[in-house]
């Protein structure tokens, strides 16, 4: 998967998980705090992808991520594993 | 309600409030140092204490809402009377330090309560396990802002203010102890439903008070220091409850995917075994 299908995947669930919101300005160096995502959407976002990708992500990888590339490189290092 | 159920939350809600007897009671007159209000501090920091007073003076609003989901239960009706006492303190002692102050005048009080008034919080969940789970989050959440606050009020030097936000984040802290107390035993009674009870409070969570205190938004503008990024929203409240509940992020990721699959009318995806 390349860092662009993940951006997608990311972009498609988002809407999924938050109606409100739209995502399709997303690129690589959005920072996520500025989506107008909150803490428990994004834990949703992850969880979805984690099962759409059959992969799981350790907690800790989650608290720091403060852009999309940051996620991407996050869900790339498991899906390659 | 069988024996052992009643005779747990029983067991509950004794060990609560024989704690909060012996450790936590204080008095909103005796014991904020009054003679230490700051009435120097920042107009934002005044503006923090008044949306908190907003937010606890739904008070009437939450503790109907709840009751009505608990009557059937001893140990959670009787907790969330105490909780309503405990509760009527945080909206009291707040309004005192605003008119002590003098950031707030007593025409100012009568104005922003009936604003207040004017807006009824409805119960954002229908069953007293959803209630739990929300009112878990929820106080956890309240804890970690206050604590946040606290610190706040001590560097700009208003110790009454310090001392009034770090007896109102005790209360919180125990209450969030309580049902983290009853979760358990909900999981062990129900470990699926549980979960997916969790999983659908997680999805539809929002504070209470968001869009009825007056002014909801420009006063998130102003005192934007006043909430907590995602960081920390899942380092001090997230992950900790979850922790404390013997439960990891995969369970809830597991449960939601059972949930949406039972509503779609599909099988159920095969539970993975949750390894971070």
């Amino acid at each position: 998967m390349t860092e662009q299908d993940l951006i997608s995947l990311f972009k498609q669930v988002a809407a999924q998980v938050d109606k409100r919101q739209k995502f399709d300005h997303v690129t690589r160096d959005s920072v996520i705090s500025e989506l107008g995502i909150d803490s428990l959407s994004m834990m949703q976002i992850v969880g979805e992808m984690e099962l759409r990708l059959d992969i799981m992500i350790p907690d800790e990888d989650l608290v720091e991520l403060v852009t999309i590339a940051d996620l991407v490189k996050v869900v790339e290092k498991r899906v390659n594993q | 309600m069988d024996t052992p159920t009643f005779a747990r939350l029983y067991r509950e809600y004794s060990t609560f409030f024989a704690k909060a007897e012996r450790e936590r009671r204080w008095n909103v007159y005796e014991d904020v140092p009054w003679d230490k209000v700051n009435r120097e501090v920042t107009d934002e920091l005044a503006l923090v204490a008044e949306t908190f007073l907003g937010v606890e003076m739904y008070l009437p609003d939450y503790v109907s809402g709840a009751l009505s989901v608990v009557r059937g239960s001893f140990g959670q009706t009787w907790f969330q009377a105490n909780w309503a006492y405990e509760e009527s303190k945080h909206s009291l002692v707040l309004m005192e330090w605003l008119l002590r102050s003098g950031k707030r005048s007593e025409e100012q009080m009568a104005d922003f309560t009936t604003r207040i008034f004017d807006k009824k919080w409805t119960l954002p969940f229908t069953t007293a396990r959803q209630m739990t789970i929300y009112g878990c989050v929820q106080e956890m959440a309240t804890f970690v802002i206050y604590v946040k606050q606290r610190e706040r009020a001590g560097g700009e030097g208003c110790e009454a203010l310090r001392t009034i936000f770090d007896l109102v984040a005790r209360d919180e802290i125990a209450h969030t102890r309580f049902y983290q107390g009853i979760i358990k035993f909900l999981l062990e009674q129900d470990r699926d439903g549980t979960l997916d009870d969790f999983s659908y409070v997680l999805e539809k969570f929002e504070m209470p008070g968001v869009s009825l205190v007056p002014n909801y938004d420009d006063r998130i503008e102003v005192m934007r220091s006043a909430g907590i990024d995602r960081n920390v929203f899942l380092q001090k409240v997230y992950f900790p409850i979850l922790k404390f509940l013997d439960l990891s992020r995969h369970d809830i990721v597991q449960a939601t995917a059972r949930r949406r699959a039972r509503e779609q009318g599909l099988e159920a995806p095969e539970t993975r075994r949750a390894t971070a």
